[in-house]
């Protein structure tokens, strides 16, 4: 799910910037820190959308660098256990299938595929119903529900199930 | 770790934080992406040189699965969700899923059910087919 945050960051600058622009470029350091990471609490940072505030300035000791705290809104992607999403096949082999929703991949294993679908092998692997009616191959839109969350250093990663109601292919 | 054993959204339990934080839908996070791509685009000669992999993978995502394109109809999707006493989360997922039966809405946001919010199951498949009236006039 995506949301729309309010995050804070401590920034240290170098006092070769300590001028006109010190804004603009404490602005686009952050952009450059913190677009495209991942935390275990936030998820993933898609996008600065605005830096509401900088804070006066703090002089590290025995340094020249200066500590600003800056609290900036953005559009994070957090998934979480229970979440039914869709999502689209990247990966099919026999011990399941790999999907990815935005930035984040998600397994759902053999188990956790109905039991009328039957993994085929091929130029193309997918799971069929036994009356041809339901594939799931790479590239197909399925809807899924995450089961478990794992984070992993600067990475997210969660199993999913399309066992229940309403989910799989639409 | 404890803390994730107990998260769940099927039973709204997300954190204090994301309770409180503003949800977004899908078609909305398209239309936050798609200006900030023009500001990359109007400062710069290769735009993508400046986004990271997650902002692409993000809005490859939400273009594929926006089901409501233009703004003004975005802002009538959650005029319309917003009129029942729903919470960021669940009004989201509603949106991003658009499930077409109270069964199917139930199945996808179990809390709805719970908390007494809706007086019955017309009450929801009013707000179901509310919903698909605007995406038959967009």
């Amino acid at each position: 799910m995506f949301f729309h945050m309010v995050l804070e960051r401590n920034m240290q600058l170098h006092p070769r910037y300590f001028g006109p622009h010190l804004h603009e470029k404490l602005t686009t350091k952050l952009v450059k820190d913190v677009e495209g990471t991942c935390s275990g609490k936030h998820g993933f940072v898609v996008a600065v959308t605005k830096v509401e505030s900088i804070g006066k300035g703090l002089i590290r000791e025995g340094t020249g660098f200066v500590t600003f705290p800056v609290k900036y809104q953005c559009v994070v992607f957090r998934p979480f256990r229970g979440e039914i999403l869709e999502a689209v096949v990247t990966l099919v082999n026999k011990m399941g299938f790999f999907a990815e929703a935005g930035p984040v991949n998600i397994f759902v294993s053999n188990h956790l595929i109905p039991d009328d679908m039957e993994f085929q092998s091929g130029d193309i692997p997918n799971y069929t119903t036994s009356d041809g009616s339901v594939k799931i191959q790479k590239d197909s839109e399925v809807r899924l529900k995450i089961i478990g969350v794992r984070v992993d250093a600067a990475e997210i990663f969660c199993i999913g199930t399309i066992k229940d109601d309403f989910l799989g292919r639409n | 770790m404890s803390a994730e054993e107990e998260e769940n959204a099927a039973e709204l339990k997300i954190g204090e934080e994301f309770l409180k934080a503003k949800c977004l839908m899908n078609c909305e996070v398209s239309l936050i992406l798609d200006k900030k791509y023009e500001q990359l685009q109007n400062m710069s000669d290769d735009p993508l040189s400046q986004t990271s992999q997650v902002f692409e993978k993000s809005l490859q995502y939400v273009k594929r699965f926006s089901r409501y394109k233009n703004s003004e109809t975005v802002k009538q999707v959650r005029e319309v969700l917003s009129r029942n006493r729903l919470a960021e989360f669940e009004l989201c997922v509603l949106g991003n899923l658009c499930p077409e039966t109270v069964e199917e809405a139930i199945a996808m946001v179990p809390t709805i059910k719970s908390k007494g919010r809706f007086q019955d199951d017309d009450a929801i498949d009013k707000m179901l087919r509310d919903l698909s009236l605007i995406k038959k006039f967009e």
